[in-house]
């Protein structure tokens, strides 16, 4: 990747609300460059999508999600070992992010829902039912410290001089 | 007799920097870009040092040079960043901050009556540091060669009295760096007249078009060379007050005979937090570089379209717009622009010849504070038409 189309990325993540104008100025490049190259990385689906950080202890009660994460171990099938199973399990809505990771199990889900009941039903109706999935051991989120790099709740920066040599 | 103070003392005026910070203290809603230091706090990796070496009891004194495995991590440092070699044992010695090794360094050298060069606009506190160490500050105005120290001008204040010249590259204010051909033409004058060339280099991480030349990796002047550099701005330390001095042993052996005397010794968390960061801190040094480099290039572009003539600087994190054609004076513009519009500068008058026509402004804040403070000053640009 070269380096300019990296940096836009870099800026982007770390603010995808961030405007072409501001990108531009700050990378020494035109409005117009700045588009094409989102464009592009957008089409060639290097960017999937643009998304929001939320503490949702700041919502009003109740409205915000529950999170869980959830080990599940499966048996790998003949010819597609763990393919096949994962992308029955990503379709669901509920699910928010999942990985196949090395160690003690297989995949690690992390599911959303409104309730603990709609994520307890979740598992058991549909996670741990799909064939070839041997176990499953659901960890609730009780509270955010980070996500996506970004530290949560953190309290405001401490005061500067406001005029200093 | 009670009432009579120290009369070099009382013949230096306050800072003006100090005057207008009483002034913002009391005002609301204000933006200030006259700050003068970085707005991340320190990386997380050097803070969690230094509470390891509370927890592990590091409380004492050190050294009076400093925790030796601090000065060879930072000497290691140096050789690598900079390619400046020192030797951690002779070499070096830590400091509360660039401030006192500004200091202890012109009490060790001069006498009554000697001279020192300063290209100004420059930092406030090389003239009065001078002054209280008896010597005379020649000063010269740089306007005319972009800020960048002239060495024909610097030849011609060259008396037999000149025992130092005090460069600073990046220049807090002007942000700007003074070219390798120009540092080398700066030292065949130092070595032909036998004077020091004090280089404060506390900017030098903050270089962003191309690599930072140091004074002390070019050929055949660490003899003449007098290294400040510290971690305030580099490594978001502003607070640790933590620098150090690299010079010749019979410098730095000077230097340390009244830093034991004065301090004793700089504050030891700040120099268990210093191993780590000079050790295992690039990454956040540049993640900090990569940021301010935007700021400056969205905030110099935009104040040159708002009627602010700036130019870029290469490095620290300020820029020096030139406001000589709206009629007001520095201090005027500063005052109006705060009373009006409530963002804060500096006044250029404050850093000395050629001051005068600009204000200092200090870009490590926020881009959307960045954007208001613009949208402010072209406010009250619009208002002076």
């Amino acid at each position: 990747m070269n380096p300019i189309d990296a940096q836009v990325l870099a800026l982007v993540t770390a603010n995808a609300r961030m405007s072409s104008d501001d990108i531009a100025d700050q990378l020494q490049i035109s409005v117009a460059q700045v588009e094409i190259l989102l464009k592009s990385l957008e089409t060639q689906g290097v960017i999937v999508q643009y998304t929001t950080v939320v503490d949702e202890k700041k919502l009003p009660q109740r409205s915000g999600k529950i999170k869980a994460l959830i080990e599940v171990s499966v048996r790998p099938e003949k010819r597609t070992g763990f393919e096949a199973i994962a992308k029955k399990i990503a379709q669901f809505n509920n699910v928010v992010d999942h990985y196949l990771v090395s160690g003690g199990y297989d995949f690690l889900v992390i599911v959303e829902g409104d309730s603990l009941e709609e994520i307890s039903s979740f598992v058991s109706d549909k996670l741990a039912s799909i064939d070839n999935v041997r176990s499953t051991a659901t960890h609730f989120i009780m509270k955010k410290y980070k996500e996506k790099g970004i530290l949560i709740g953190q309290p405001p920066k401490e005061e500067r001089l406001a005029v200093s040599p | 007799m009670k009432s009579d103070f120290s009369h070099i003392l009382d013949t230096i005026p306050p800072s003006g920097i100090r005057k207008f910070f009483d002034l913002v203290i009391g005002a609301k809603d204000v933006i200030s870009l006259g700050v003068g230091e970085p707005d991340f706090r320190t990386p997380w990796a050097i803070r969690e040092d230094a509470i390891f070496s509370l927890e592990q009891g590091k409380t004492s004194y050190t050294s009076n040079s400093g925790l030796l495995e601090c000065r060879e991590a930072i000497v290691d440092y140096l050789a690598q960043r900079f390619d400046a070699h020192y030797d951690p044992t002779t070499e070096i010695l830590l400091t509360f901050g660039v401030s006192e090794a500004v200091d202890i360094v012109l009490r060790s050298i001069l006498n009554p009556g000697d001279e020192v060069i300063v290209p100004e606009p420059s930092y406030v506190c090389y003239t009065p540091l001078v002054q209280l160490a008896g010597g005379k500050v020649i000063p010269l105005d740089t306007t005319s060669t972009q800020f960048i120290p002239d060495p024909d001008q610097i030849a011609r204040a060259i008396t037999p009295k000149t025992k130092a010249i005090i460069l600073c590259s990046p220049s807090n204010p002007t942000g700007r760096t003074i070219p390798k051909d120009t540092l080398i033409q700066i030292g065949k004058l130092a070595q032909a007249h036998d004077f020091w060339i004090i280089t404060d280099e506390v900017y030098a991480e903050l270089t962003y078009d191309g690599p930072f030349q140091s004074v002390a990796a070019l050929p055949n002047l660490k003899p003449s060379t007098i290294l400040l550099n510290g971690f305030s701005k580099a490594f978001a330390m502003t607070g640790w007050r933590l620098g150090y001095v690299c010079g010749p042993p019979e410098l730095i052996a000077r230097a340390t005979k009244i830093h034991q005397y004065s301090a004793l010794c700089a504050p030891i968390t700040a120099q268990y937090a210093a191993i780590e960061a000079v050790k295992n801190c690039a990454k956040d040094v540049q993640a900090m570089r990569d940021s301010y480099k935007g700021r400056r290039n969205l905030f110099v572009k935009r104040l040159n379209e708002i009627g602010l003539p700036t130019a870029l600087p290469e490095g620290a994190f300020y820029c020096f717009p030139n406001i000589r054609h709206t009629g007001l004076s520095s201090e005027e513009f500063a005052l109006r622009l705060l009373k009006e519009q409530r963002v804060a500068v500096v006044p250029g008058y404050v850093f000395g010849l050629g001051g005068e026509g600009h204000i200092r402004c200090c870009y490590a804040t926020g881009l959307e504070e960045l954007k208001e403070a613009l949208t402010r000053i072209k406010k009250f640009m619009k208002s002076l038409q």
